[in-house]
């Protein structure tokens, strides 16, 4: 805790203070930089080890006498060229896209429409709808699999990733309907009577005011879904079993672990690539996703 | 409503099923003889990890199927994160899927009311190959009926497959003379010094040397089926026929007290691994023994060719009352909601056949091991090198009987204590957690009671 | 439970000065609406949530070959279980444990990038989200392999350091550390970024007043960006609580449970009982478990937020 309270110093404005102080001030940047070094080396060490054990031959990883964090025998690609030419990855990456897709488009045209009505408007029970909605997301995933299985026969998607469209919105939902309440619920009064007045109804309402003011929540949310059914895992593991219709992290996992041979080189070079699209995602809305995501749960 | 066959439990079964407001399970069609003419078979198959083992299966299904003007569908489903359990539980309970599930282990045990007998065709291999193994039959044959088909492909058996130049290098020990490449030529006085009492000693020799054994003591099969194995040539009983609880016995503790020493000279990371722990050892050069099929000494062909060519795989070692080697088939099990049984059953009875096992058994480079003995004498374990004959004593020779944990207990119960890993949890709290015998004995006596819950 | 709807009721108070002409029909019309635009939501609840949870509670009231109803006997039964009881500890330790040291973590490193210049806040942000960007069941399939025993590369260091290597996942007390290490690895990003922004909303003013106050850093920090956090820090333990607490991926990739189940929490022994071992009643059961506990606790965190939310205004 020392940390924080050192490095609380610097929100003191530089202009008004003595040269002392400005000593202090530059040993607490530094102490700052010190502590984020730790961080972000415990945060990076798997994706480094991630990266360094795709680089090298199924040789050197078996043997021991190596350093496991260097690349002592040179490196290689083989391990993404065979990934992405002999294994099914793309069809999963494919598969992935696909659900993906589809499940943010719908988790997110149902949570703005849920959270829109329940954060702007009432009606009988919105208030038990609202706290029900929190309260699903305390159901584990666990537990719903095997009913869920029956309701996905019973509507012919066995084995199918369209399966994965129709049960990720579970996890999703809720806690992006969650974050759009609060923030719906943020926006000013005054912006939906001026519109009233002016006789818009209320999708207007929605799709010409409150959509593109609440556009950082709307991202927030949007990539919190992307993440989630990016890497959900429970799910597909139970319903989909053909290398056809696998997503990425189950696909990644099942075909190259087989019984008690792990492919290393591959896994990790399976994870990279698996990793590499909400990576670039975030990289760009970051500002928005923060932004969003706070609006949304401190009011919420 | 669906086939021929219609019990008790069946309508017990799906009453609860329809009360839960479910949609009904699909009506079957009737089965007309030869209505399989350009009918459908959709299987759910274990994933081989051998290269190439899955396509000579492939083949096989392929070439039943076009005799049969059959339209054949596999998908091959990985063990990995118990994923073909999963799927299993999922299609049994929702009773719909593929009509030929494998299933490993317990599994047929566990899901036996939801699938058809096969008498008929265990019967008629029976007949043709003489007798099974007895472990199949225990989790195969529940209530003197047949419920599943042992399989050729994944089914194995967990001997020792131990570095033969270490053996003789630091404990003196010729392995490859006790157990030559040729069962005509064992001798019962040497293979007879392969006790457990040697294996101890020898294991003090090679820990000191900086090679030690690596028995896996976590909570996977791997370390059940050893440790179910050395208990039985202990005499060990843990629950009988009549399902009276046996674990409170002088075996028993014999037993543990022996594997208190033999632990010690285990590294201390065996508590953690699972079932690719030992392989992983064994290749890694560290150590100089395992008790495993020969997936280690395969894999270590191509990672560290220096290792597998001085691994020897041979029989387990002699307790008090035996030679046993824990036993894994896997078998196929044709879910009674399928509707296409009697073509199920007649690719599953072409799949069994001498030759097609034959095939398989070459395609795996020797890890799949038939249920029959007769199948012993296939070409693949004598010509499989390097070096030559390295698994020849894989499948059980000499003395060596299988076994299976928890028998003779009634099935379901051994499937608990087996799946929960009972034997295991047992000795690693007595060796690594220090806790008394008798508390050991007690606690494992409160699980077993609870297993008894029907 | 009303309370978690507070926001709710002050947005959702009619706009009444509006409507003068036929104000019952516009806000008859306007429920209708309203009830409409929250249809798929129900819809999708109540058929994927609620059908499916009704009916896993069913399935825990039968025996084992689901053939007889037996009532709440596999909950009794569970309760004298030993490794049951041992599983709920050891959830709650896990879950509690994961959770503090996330949101320590999260608050540090927050403070940490908040105070750096602006211009490179966004690299270190970067960085530091990277856990929560890997899907987790990959990610811990590498830590796995960090630990794993026989080519665990932290003991690689801690041997050429002179160390003596730790059974990372042999040890049932390393094993619990290794994983909730692994979920702290895994949930600090989240919470890192949710109280960088929060930080962000702390109106500057309120600094100064305090320095005008002669408040020092950690006065400040205490009387000043903790009470505007507190709902935030509220609401982030209680979802991350509520994922952790759930979690299935973690153990069961990196011990599956073991040693002597010692690492086993809800998810995974309701697992293994249920698909391993055949008894999916008692699966049920033991997933059924968690929700009480969840629910007692998701009560106390959202009435707190709503009393400081009454408070702050």
């Amino acid at each position: 805790m020392t940390a924080v309270t050192a490095t609380s110093v610097p929100r003191v404005r530089a202009s008004r203070v003595q040269g002392s102080l400005q000593r202090g001030r530059r040993w607490a940047l530094v102490l700052s930089y010190v502590f984020l070094v730790i961080f972000a080396v415990f945060f990076l060490i798997p994706p480094y080890y991630m990266i360094v054990t795709s680089l090298k031959s199924n040789a050197e990883v078996a043997h021991l006498s190596s350093n496991p964090w260097l690349l002592s025998q040179g490196f290689t690609f083989e391990h993404f060229r065979t990934l992405l030419k002999e294994t099914d990855f793309l069809i999963y990456f494919k598969n992935t896209a696909i659900v993906t897709v589809c499940v943010v488009v719908i988790t997110m045209v149902v949570s703005v429409l849920a959270a829109f009505s329940l954060g702007r408007m009432k009606f009988w029970g919105s208030g038990i709808l609202a706290t029900g909605i929190f309260l699903t997301y305390l159901v584990p995933d666990t537990l719903l699999f095997i009913p869920l299985f029956q309701i996905v026969r019973g509507l012919g998607l066995l084995n199918s990733y369209w399966a994965m469209v129709l049960v990720y919105p579970t996890l999703t939902v809720p806690f992006c309907t969650w974050i759009m309440i609060g923030y719906f619920s943020s926006i000013p009064k005054e912006l939906d009577e001026a519109a009233m007045i002016d006789g818009a109804n209320h999708m207007q309402m929605l799709t010409r005011i409150f959509i593109p003011v609440a556009l950082p929540g709307i991202i927030a949310a949007t990539i919190f879904c992307f993440t989630v059914s990016w890497a959900a895992f429970v799910y597909p593991m139970a319903f989909l079993y053909s290398s056809d219709q696998l997503v990425l992290t189950v696909g990644t996992v099942t075909s190259l672990i087989r019984a008690d041979v792990y492919q290393w080189g591959m896994l990790m070079a399976g994870a990279l690539l698996a990793a590499a699209p909400p990576l670039i995602i975030y990289a760009f809305l970051m500002d928005y996703y923060i932004a969003g995501l706070t609006a949304g749960a401190t009011k919420g | 409503m669906k086939g021929s066959k219609f019990t008790r439990r069946d309508l017990l079964k799906s009453t609860a099923l329809a009360t839960a407001s479910v949609v009904g399970a699909p009506l079957a069609a009737p089965y007309v003889h030869g209505a399989y003419a350009a009918g459908k078979l959709s299987l759910g198959l274990w994933d081989h990890w051998v290269p190439g083992a899955n396509d000579t299966l492939t083949k096989l299904c392929n070439e039943w199927g076009e005799k049969n003007k059959v339209e054949v569908h596999i998908d091959y489903i990985t063990s990995q994160g118990e994923k073909d359990k999963l799927t299993a539980a999922a299609e049994a309970q929702a009773r719909t899927g593929h009509d030929i599930m494998s299933h490993r282990d317990w599994n047929i045990v566990v899901h036996h009311q939801a699938m058809e007998p096969v008498n008929d065709v265990v019967g008629d291999l029976i007949k043709q190959n003489g007798p099974i193994s007895p472990v199949a039959e225990y989790l195969a044959n529940i209530d003197g009926q047949w419920a599943g088909v042992p399989t050729t492909v994944g089914s194995q058996v967990k001997p020792c497959c131990s570095r033969f130049d270490l053996y003789k290098q630091h404990a003196g020990i010729d392995l490859q003379d006790i157990f030559p490449n040729d069962e005509s030529k064992y001798v019962k006085a040497k293979t007879d010094t392969w006790t457990w009492d040697t294996y101890l000693s020898s294991a003090e020799k090679l820990f000191k040397a900086g090679y030690p054994v690596g028995l896996p003591m976590g909570q996977t099969s791997d370390a059940v089926d050893w440790v179910a194995a050395l208990f039985k040539s202990y005499g060990v009983v843990m629950v009988d026929e009549k399902s009276d609880i046996r674990i409170n016995s002088p075996e028993t503790r014999t037993a543990l007290e022996y594997l208190k020493k033999l632990m010690a000279v285990n590294p201390p990371e065996v508590y953690a691994w699972d079932d690719a722990g030992n392989n992983r050892w064994l290749i890694s050069g560290k150590g100089s023994s395992i008790m495993n099929p020969p997936s280690a000494w395969s894999v270590a062909k191509r990672d560290n060719p220096e290792v597998a060519k001085n691994c020897w795989t041979h029989a387990m070692p002699m307790g008090p009352k035996g030679r046993f080697v824990g036993q894994l088939p896997q078998f196929y099990g044709v879910w009674s909601f399928s509707q296409n049984k009697p073509a199920a059953k007649d690719l599953l009875r072409y799949i069994s056949q001498k030759d097609s096992a034959r095939r398989l058994v070459a395609a795996s480079n020797g890890y799949d091991l038939p249920s029959f003995k007769s199948f012993y004498d296939f070409e693949t374990w004598k010509t499989v090198e390097p070096p030559v004959g390295t698994v020849y004593s894989y499948p059980p020779r000499g003395d060596e009987q299988t076994s299976m944990c928890g028998a003779p207990a009634r099935p379901d119960v051994a499937a608990q204590l087996y799946n929960q890993a009972l034997p295991t949890v047992m000795v690693s709290k007595f060796t690594q957690g220090n806790e008394k015998l008798d508390d050991v004995i007690k606690w494992a006596e409160g699980e077993l009671e609870g297993y008894l819950r029907s | 439970m009303v309370d978690v709807t507070h926001p709710l009721r002050s947005a959702a108070a009619p706009a009444a000065p509006a409507a003068k002409t036929g104000l019952n029909r516009l806000m008859r019309r306007r429920s209708s609406v309203a009830f409409l635009m929250c249809l798929p939501l129900i819809v999708i609840i109540t058929s994927l949530v609620i059908y499916p949870a009704g009916y896993s509670m069913f399935l825990s009231t039968l025996n084992k070959a689901q053939t007889k109803f037996v009532g709440l006997d596999n909950f009794r039964f569970l309760l004298k279980r030993d490794v049951f009881l041992m599983v709920v500890w050891q959830s709650a330790i896990f879950a509690i444990t994961a959770v503090l040291f996330k949101a320590l973590i999260g608050l540090v490193t927050a403070h940490l990038v908040n105070n750096l210049p602006a211009k490179g806040q966004r690299k270190w942000r970067g960085m530091l989200l990277v856990p929560w960007v890997i899907p987790l069941a990959l990610s811990t399939l590498s830590w796995w392999w960090l630990f794993d025993p026989t080519h665990s590369a932290f003991n690689y260091v801690i041997e050429a350091f002179g160390g003596e290597p730790i059974a990372w996942l042999g040890n049932p007390y390393w094993a619990r550390f290794s994983v909730i290490l692994v979920n702290v690895w895994y949930g600090a990003p989240f919470f890192l970024i949710m109280y960088l922004a929060a930080l962000k909303s702390v109106p500057e003013q309120l600094y100064e007043a305090a320095k005008i106050d002669g408040a020092n850093a950690w006065q400040q920090f205490i009387h000043v960006t903790l009470p505007m956090m507190r709902n935030i820090i509220a609401i982030t333990v209680l979802f991350s609580l509520i994922v952790t607490f759930a979690n299935f991926d973690i153990v069961q990739i990196m011990t599956a449970g073991g040693p002597r189940n010692m690492t086993h929490v809800f998810a995974t022994y309701a697992f293994l009982l249920g698909i391993r071992s055949g008894d999916i009643p008692l699966g049920a059961s033991v997933s059924l478990f968690m929700f009480p506990i969840l629910a007692i606790s998701a009560v106390f965190i959202l009435r707190g937020v709503r009393k400081r939310g009454r408070e702050i205004g």
